[in-house]
């Protein structure tokens, strides 16, 4: 019984097919490995050395790589730390459902609605172009319009709908919630029209021909099958949103504090090992909330 | 369908969707005309291209400093050129790989999927201690550089991918057994199939190079990029002359889009006239 089964595993082992799946093994290796190094090398080290630098001595202008829990809880007990977790979580939760309501109608036009291929594509193209242009200049280009003497007001002023600027609009959570929105909307709309347009159109028409209503079909067939687009775009959005700094720092004249804010501020008082803590918090929360969504979807079927 | 009122009221809305998207961007060109008395907002005291003039440094000297571009742009040009060669090159190898089934293929995607997954500042801030650490000095074609690839890479690596999907391999070795020579048959099979992808690989890296902004702010050192330059000019009080440097960096990103759009046709035309060669004879 034994000899039988090594005399077959030599036969095996010699077979062209074999060899020439090994070759195509060793062939695979030696082309993934300079990326996956390069990823090693300057992703997953340096997210390590975030990790070791936040248990690391804070000095005045220094850090020493003597291990202390020092950091740490100085970030615990403070309350201008603490409620800035609270300020991410705010602001990701609003952001995240604003593209959602947002861009799903938009959505749903484009992937639903319009048959044409080239009106599709060119709708499309025209949500995805403002993603080409420079993120810094789209974040400024919203003080001319909602500061105090900005279009909005300007608009509404002689319209006669106000008397008085509206000064919420600028330097508020307002301007970052609605700068983040616009800027953010795109990764929702993409993915979500993507799984519409996909959609196989004579379902639908079985759907209306058994006699369903609009409200039906979308409930039971649009909206399931448009899911996947939704996590995809809820993934894109959360990581960029949880991420962000710069919005808060130019909208929201340092009334907005993120996680990013804070690490961005730490640095630049030399405050690595605070910084580093930060910064693992922040790891922590995207983590979990990317491991939540890809148990719900598997990104590489849908990609 | 009933959908009655339905698809003209989402029309509409997509119609007030793209003037949402559309509006701060117009608004900005339209102040970027302001004259030279006038502030960074409404009414415009007069039409004039003062503020472009004084970008390029050909106005009379103004109590507002000319922004630093200068050296910031062809920093940001090499940079984005440098980081466009190498993932693009990373991505396809890659993609190539996953081609052939193989043990661990998972990890192996999440793992170059996360190059642009994770937020900037935070691998931003992890270089910036690995260099300290390390003893390197931070350089925006050193630290920089490598983060602008790990961003770049899993989109190239992305788009190559969807084109091998669609890469039937027959095809190649149906040339290779037809006697045509391996260079041959990848200058007429492989390379024509592969062509669209690569283009668009390139484009992304460029364009998300030359824009990228987070990842390089702790690791850039002393000498800026494009974006840090302009950043920085945000903190102080800010002129038209940021609306006008908006203006025209966009302009120069729809150049790109142009000139990727006319490749991509010119590519696809000459492939439709060969289908049709074949067509005939």
């Amino acid at each position: 019984m034994t000899s039988v089964t090594t005399d077959m595993a030599v036969a095996t082992k010699d077979s062209p097919a074999v060899k020439r799946e090994g070759r195509d093994r060793r062939r695979a290796f030696m082309l993934l490995a300079p990326g996956v190094v390069w990823m090693i090398l300057f992703m997953v080290l340096p997210m390590l050395m975030v990790i070791y630098v936040s248990f690391w001595t804070q000095t005045t202008f220094a850090v020493e790589p003597t291990l202390t829990t020092a950091s740490w809880e100085r970030f615990m007990s403070s309350t201008t730390y603490i409620s800035a977790i609270g300020t991410t979580l705010r602001i990701w939760v609003i952001v995240l459902l604003a593209t959602l309501v947002v861009g799903y109608p938009v959505a749903l036009f484009i992937g639903l609605f319009v048959k044409n291929r080239t009106v599709q594509t060119a709708l499309l193209v025209a949500c995805v172009i403002p993603f080409w242009t420079s993120f810094l200049i789209r974040v400024i280009a919203w003080r001319p319009m909602l500061g105090t003497e900005g279009a909005i007001n300007l608009i509404l002023m002689k319209l006669g709908i106000i008397d008085q600027p509206l000064t919420f609009l600028l330097f508020s959570e307002f301007s970052v919630l609605v700068g983040m929105t616009q800027i953010y909307c795109v990764f929702m709309v993409g993915p979500i029209t993507f799984m519409i347009a996909r959609i196989d159109e004579s379902m639908i028409e079985a759907a209306r021909d058994l006699g369903a209503s609009f409200w039906t079909i979308f409930r039971r067939i649009v909206l399931p099958l448009s899911m996947p687009g939704v996590i995809v775009g809820a993934i894109f959005v959360s990581v960029m949103v949880l991420g962000e700094f710069a919005t808060a720092a130019s909208l929201s004249g340092r009334k907005v504090n993120l996680l990013g804010n804070i690490i961005v501020s730490q640095v630049g008082s030399l405050k690595w090992a605070f910084a580093a803590v930060a910064g693992v918090v922040l790891t922590v929360i995207i983590t979990a909330v990317i491991t939540l969504a890809l148990r719900v979807v598997d990104l590489r079927k849908e990609m | 369908m009933n959908t009655g009122i339905l698809k003209p009221t989402l029309a509409i809305y997509a119609a007030i969707f793209l003037l949402f998207l559309y509006g701060p961007l117009i608004i900005l060109a339209i102040l970027s005309f302001q004259s030279q008395g006038g502030g960074p907002q409404f009414p415009i005291q007069e039409w004039s291209t003062y503020w472009y003039r004084h970008l390029f440094g050909v106005t009379e000297t103004s109590r507002v400093s000319q922004l630093p571009v200068g050296d910031a742009l062809v920093r940001s040009l090499i940079l984005a050129f440098m980081t466009t060669v190498v993932s693009t090159v990373l991505g396809t190898m890659s993609a190539e790989a996953f081609r052939t089934r193989f043990k661990g293929s998972g990890p192996v995607f999440y793992l170059i999927i996360l190059g642009m997954m994770v937020p900037g500042v935070l691998v931003g801030l992890g270089m910036a201690l690995l260099s300290n650490f390390a003893g390197i000095d931070r350089a925006w074609w050193g630290t920089a550089f490598v983060l602008h690839v790990v961003y770049t890479y899993p989109f190239a690596f992305l788009v190559m991918l969807a084109i091998f999907n669609r890469f039937d391999r027959s095809v190649e070795e149906a040339s290779l057994s037809l006697g045509v020579s391996p260079a041959q048959t990848f200058r007429r099979v492989t390379f024509p199939i592969l062509f669209p992808g690569v283009l668009s690989a390139m484009l992304f890296s460029f364009t998300l190079s030359y824009d990228e902004f987070s990842r390089t702010l702790f690791t850039v050192g002393r000498e800026l990029t494009l974006p840090l330059a302009i950043y920085g000019t945000f903190s102080v009080e800010i002129y038209p002359n940021i609306f006008a440097f908006g203006v025209l960096t966009t302009l120069f990103s729809f150049t790109l889009l142009v000139v990727y759009g006319l490749l991509m046709k010119r590519f696809t035309s000459r492939r439709a006239r060969f289908s049709g060669q074949e067509e005939a004879a």
